[in-house]
């Protein structure tokens, strides 16, 4: 973990209300999957925009980010050549087993970014089936890097691109053709979530999903961004997470 | 080099920038990142006799130059802080603070009692606006802050009491008093003012307990007023706190008449905040020939009417 002086290299818009911003951190950082970042976009804002790694190359980190509020417009507006402090890697990551082969990425709206990070880190040696959902045609992002996996299969809450359905419903009807995985990683908006764990543990399949909470620190200090755990007590999304085994958490 | 150390009820502090509770744990997310024994000192995350899991989530939220957070006091009691983080929390080299909260006035003697001798010094959160049973009942008039003060103090025999005052009062001056009437060492202040932020597309509250406790740079200039009434009313020392961002922010707190600060919410904006304030202090002493920090307290020469 480190605060770098980061200068966007690029930029720009990759889909409907989709940015992708690409940093040059100056050195190599030792980034793991499923890791987030901590952007500050000054001004006015006081907390840092906490935003997961989709790509690393050489000295130069991608995030992928939705324009949701003012932080993510001001972000928008920096071009290429502006410095800005970025804190990472933050967060526990994905981790794969050895004896896990058979990966299933289960993400939806901004939860697909991760699921990049995911893929290029155990693409090559694993066999990835990628079901992504997206909101309509519009949305959809990233397909240059999913099709890289074994099996991809997108899919629209409107049917305008892929099938009309969710993610979790694409991966369901694989699953029932019996593409079964080791492991299922997952991340997206909560219902999402909560349908693929009441699906996993129905089908006794391990499963981690990566979890969004609003964030203060970003380091584990602050305790703003907890999550229950099914054991009753709390962990931090930003330290103990963002990745949490389905059974362990209530969503 | 500046005399950056300043002393606080006797007790040493190598310099005058203390990790303001709640926003810093007790100290080892931020150790990751630098050597926290370069800290005047730590005030933890507020304590409770028994572990407490806080509010629901959201806990914080965002206004122009501010944040509002309600973390609801979540700790893992005071006896798991003793066997677990107090030892380690020392041997870094900073002063160590523990900030302390309770329902009832049994609970606030009981857990100084606990702490007395073991800590460098005890803060007593009399004014978490975020907790309906966390002491803000008792931070607000100065008769219940004289009260309570008194009973946190008989549980102590080594240990100096800091009364950290609430800003969501009628009067700072008053209450600095009845803190110091009580038998406060020190008073530290301003917790977090009350304040509320709004998804206008639900309608509802961002923060899922509704309101919030107000901090960050866009509060200091009523904290640095509210620090200059307090300084007045009382002959005790007094620790500043409230928006502090850089190291002039610290200057204007001292001069109010605060002896140390206290830094919260600046850790989030930049984890290198409060090393950044202590290089700053001793850059600008140097600059303007101070020689030692503690001369800059009290300084404030108000204009002429």
């Amino acid at each position: 973990m480190k605060d770098y002086i980061a200068t966007i290299v690029k930029n720009e818009k990759i889909a409907e209300n989709i940015h992708e911003v690409t940093f040059d951190l100056g050195e190599k950082a030792n980034v793991r999957c499923g890791q987030f970042g901590n952007i500050s976009v000054e001004g006015t804002h006081l907390l840092r925009r906490p935003i997961a790694i989709c790509k690393v190359e050489d000295t130069k980190v991608t995030f992928c980010y939705q324009i949701k509020g003012e932080g993510t417009q001001r972000l928008k507006m920096m071009g290429a050549g502006t410095r800005l402090n970025v804190l990472l890697p933050l967060g526990n990551g994905f981790f794969v087993e050895e004896n896990e082969k058979k990966i299933a990425l289960v993400g939806g709206g901004v939860g697909v970014f991760p699921l990049i990070s995911v893929l290029r880190q155990y693409g090559k040696d694993k066999d990835v089936s990628a079901y992504i959902g997206y909101r309509n045609k519009g949305a959809v992002c990233g397909v240059d890097e999913f099709e890289k996996a074994n099996k991809f299969v997108g899919v629209t809450d409107d049917g305008s691109y892929g099938e009309k359905m969710n993610a979790v419903q694409a991966f369901e009807a694989d699953l029932k053709k019996g593409n079964r995985p080791d492991v299922v990683l997952a991340c997206g908006p909560t219902p999402m979530l909560r349908a693929l764990k009441a699906l996993t543990e129905k089908e006794n399949l391990l499963c981690y999903v990566s979890l969004e909470e609003r964030m203060g620190c970003g380091i584990g200090a602050c305790l703003v961004c907890v999550c229950n755990l099914t054991n009753g007590q709390h962990a931090r999304v930003c330290k103990d997470g963002p990745v949490f085994n389905a059974n362990d958490v209530e969503l | 080099m500046a005399n950056l150390s300043v002393t606080l009820c006797g007790v040493q502090f190598k310099n005058p920038v203390i990790a303001a509770s709640g926003t810093f744990g007790f100290g080892r997310e931020y150790n990751e990142l630098y050597d926290i024994g370069v800290l005047g000192g730590v005030s933890t995350k507020g304590l409770t006799i028994h572990p407490r899991l806080g509010n629901p989530t959201p806990r914080i939220a965002e206004s122009r130059g501010v944040i509002l957070n309600a973390v609801g006091l979540q700790n893992p009691g005071v006896e798991h802080f003793i066997q677990n983080d107090l030892e380690w929390l020392k041997n870094t080299g900073t002063r160590v603070i523990a900030n302390v909260a309770g329902k009832t006035l049994e609970d606030y003697k009981n857990i100084c009692a606990k702490l007395d001798g073991l800590v460098d010094m005890i803060e007593l959160n009399i004014s978490c606006p975020n907790v309906k049973s966390g002491g803000m009942a008792f931070g607000i008039k100065p008769e219940t802050v004289e009260e309570v003060t008194k009973y946190a103090k008989s549980g102590l025999k080594i240990t100096p009491l800091i009364v950290k005052l609430s800003p969501n009062v009628e009067n700072i001056a008053n209450n600095a008093k009845a803190a110091q009437n009580g038998g406060a060492d020190c008073i530290s202040l301003i917790n977090t003012l009350t304040g509320m932020a709004i998804d206008i597309e639900r309608r509802k509250p961002i923060i899922a307990n509704n309101t919030g406790g107000v901090s960050g740079a866009g509060v200091k200039p009523i904290a640095v007023r509210m620090v200059y009434e307090a300084s007045q009313a009382v002959d005790i020392p007094v620790i500043g706190m409230g928006g502090i961002t850089c190291a002039e922010d610290a200057i204007d707190f001292l001069m109010a008449g605060a002896t140390a600060v206290q830094v919260g919410t600046a850790n989030f904006t930049d984890p290198y905040a409060m090393p950044k304030i202590i290089d700053g202090l001793n850059a600008w002493c140097d600059k303007h020939g101070v020689e030692s920090v503690s001369d800059l307290t009290g300084t404030l020469q108000l204009n002429g009417k």
